[in-house]
């Protein structure tokens, strides 16, 4: 996805504030609510801070930009295939698949 | 790559997994299609998603995939099950995230030759008139009260409104209705992502494409659906946009909280469910039931817009644009079968799978550039497949890989050779269409036309193609 902006100035931030049953949910039900705002905002998001993390709650503020037009339609977040686990190096790691 | 050696033949076009193939499987799954088919479909994972719909409780006699079937989340596109409407459960997987994806036929009083001169012209002011691809508003933009009535009204509040024929309702499933919608249940989020896309198309797979029938098989159910050839057609295809995406995604994530509660437990998150009966159940059937209603209303919307081009283009010679059947290819419908001599109520999914009952009409769009066909829905689909057929042609290969195999300029080329006109908002959404991406739909229909479940009416092919 490539948000093209011409009013770069334009920064805005929204909050999401949300629990889950897991870690796995816990975050495809953020980046789905993060798609919500890109939707109904026209919005495109380049930064997240997280206020609290856990790994069945979030309090998180995103920052992005007003976007013009966006180049994907990015539908849905689903969690077909998603599993937050650590890997081989340690690292919580997951694939998400994103209906498009 | 499933390992075709589990699959009993039960008929030349019907294959079974037997329900011990699995310790978690409650019934049989079946596949609908060819010997030589079954290569190309053990090759992704929808037979492993079979087997896991056929764990789910309250399961009836099968678990079915329609010869297009290919894989998708948690259920397969090309799904079919049936759940008992007491005992079973409903799951948004079963019935997709695009709820009411499905597709209008309409046909004009002009044929091939009279139109041929005036294609580029309907193509170019087809894509003017119905907003397509990414982000695109439509021209009515509904206010919060108007636009529940939509969602409760569905294609009939759009007849109200003044946008359809008189004809109109009577040729669409369920009337283009399903009267037990409740827009409460739709999330202010649904709404919101939905409340200025009536009447727009969308991207990817979405099109509306002007045709002409190619070949009758069937003269007397041609003459029924008044249907002859070289007949000018209309075929749109389009669903809930990001309405009803929405509502899936609401309540796959409601299910997956309910789930512990009815001590249900899936193989796939994305077969996240609830008992039909409950409370969760329940709302997310009434949201559904919205959500197709806002799909019939759109399908409608661009209907009138699709007539007001052609009457732009021909003026006082603009034919009458007629509907001939308008099918949703995911939903979920309370209907009754006879099982073991009893008629019992169930909750039929199908997720890429069209309602296929007897005398009815089944439309079945094909890829772009290749055929699209027209069938009639015939009685052993009742006992054989919950009254269901397929959908399309089913995807074979991924978006990337269409992309990559060919660029949209030799696309448009090789479709301008075969005399098709393209009107498309990307060029990276043309290649991932292209018609190499998908099965072949004449084998796909002659596997439902064999196994007796809907038979062949009418064979169309494009003349000009507009898609986001």
């Amino acid at each position: 996805m490539k948000p093209l902006s011409s009013r770069k100035l334009n920064l805005v931030k929204r909050s999401i504030a949300i629990d889950a049953p897991d870690a796995t949910s816990l975050l495809v039900d953020f980046l789905g609510e993060a798609l919500v705002w890109m939707h109904t905002k026209r919005e495109a998001y380049v930064a997240v801070r997280f206020r609290t993390l856990t790994e069945s709650a979030l309090d998180a503020e995103l920052e992005g930009y007003i976007a013009d037009s966006f180049g994907e339609d990015i539908k849905a977040v689903t969690y077909h295939e998603a599993e937050v686990k650590r890997n081989v190096e340690g690292t919580w790691a997951t694939t998400i698949i994103f209906d498009v | 790559m499933f390992d075709k050696s589990h699959l009993d033949r039960i008929s030349p076009t019907l294959w079974e997994i037997p329900k011990a193939f699995r310790d978690d499987m409650r019934a049989p799954a079946r596949v609908y299609a060819s010997e030589s088919m079954l290569e190309e479909i053990a090759k992704d994972r929808s037979l492993e998603q079979l087997v896991n719909v056929a764990t789910l409780p309250g399961i009836e006699k099968w678990a079915l995939a329609m010869p297009d079937v290919h894989e998708g989340y948690g259920f397969p596109v090309g799904g079919v099950a049936a759940f008992d409407h007491e005992r079973g459960i409903i799951s948004p997987g079963g019935i997709g995230y695009d709820i009411n994806c499905g597709v209008r036929l309409l046909a004009a009083d002009m044929d091939i030759e009279e139109a041929r001169p005036f294609l580029h012209d309907l193509g170019r002011t087809i894509f003017a008139q119905v907003p397509s691809g990414v982000g695109r508003s439509g021209k009515l933009v509904l206010q919060a009260h108007d636009f529940d009535a939509v969602l409760r009204g569905g294609a009939a509040r759009m007849a109200a409104l003044g946008y359809a024929d008189s004809d109109d309702l009577a040729r669409i499933e369920s009337g283009g209705t399903l009267r037990d919608a409740n827009p409460a249940l739709v999330s202010d989020h649904a709404k919101a992502r939905g409340h200025d896309q009536l009447g727009t198309m969308g991207a990817g797979n979405h099109f509306v494409e002007v045709g002409y029938v190619e070949t009758v098989f069937n003269k007397d159910y041609a003459k029924r659906l008044a249907l002859s050839e070289n007949q000018i057609t209309v075929l749109i295809h389009t669903g809930s946009r990001g309405l009803g995406h929405q509502v899936a995604t609401d309540y796959i994530r409601l299910m997956n909280r309910a789930m512990p509660k009815y001590g249900l437990v899936v193989p796939d998150r994305e077969l996240a469910c609830a008992p039909f009966l409950s409370s969760e159940g329940q709302q997310y059937f009434a949201a559904m039931q919205a959500a197709a209603n806002f799909a019939w209303a759109n399908r409608q919307m661009i209907a009138f817009e699709v007539r007001e081009a052609f009457a732009r283009v021909f003026g006082k010679d603009a034919p009458t644009l007629k509907t001939i059947y308008d099918v949703a290819h995911n939903i979920a419908k309370v209907e009754e079968y006879r099982i073991d001599g009893a008629s019992r109520k169930m909750v039929v999914h199908r997720k890429g799978a069209t309602r296929a009952f007897p005398n009815q009409p089944v439309i079945i769009p094909g890829s772009m550039g290749t055929a699209s066909y027209v069938l009639m829905g015939q009685e052993a689909a009742l006992s054989e497949s919950f009254g269901s057929s397929c959908h399309g042609a089913g995807r074979r290969m991924s978006r990337t890989a269409a992309r990559k195999k060919m660029g949209s300029k030799t696309l448009r080329e090789e479709l301008g050779r075969q005399g098709i006109v393209i009107n498309a908002g990307s060029n990276k959404g043309l290649t991932e269409e292209a018609p190499f991406a998908y099965k072949n739909v004449d084998d796909v229909v002659n596997v439902i036309h064999d196994a007796g479940i809907a038979a062949k009416v009418a064979r169309l092919r494009p003349l000009a193609v507009v898609k986001g």
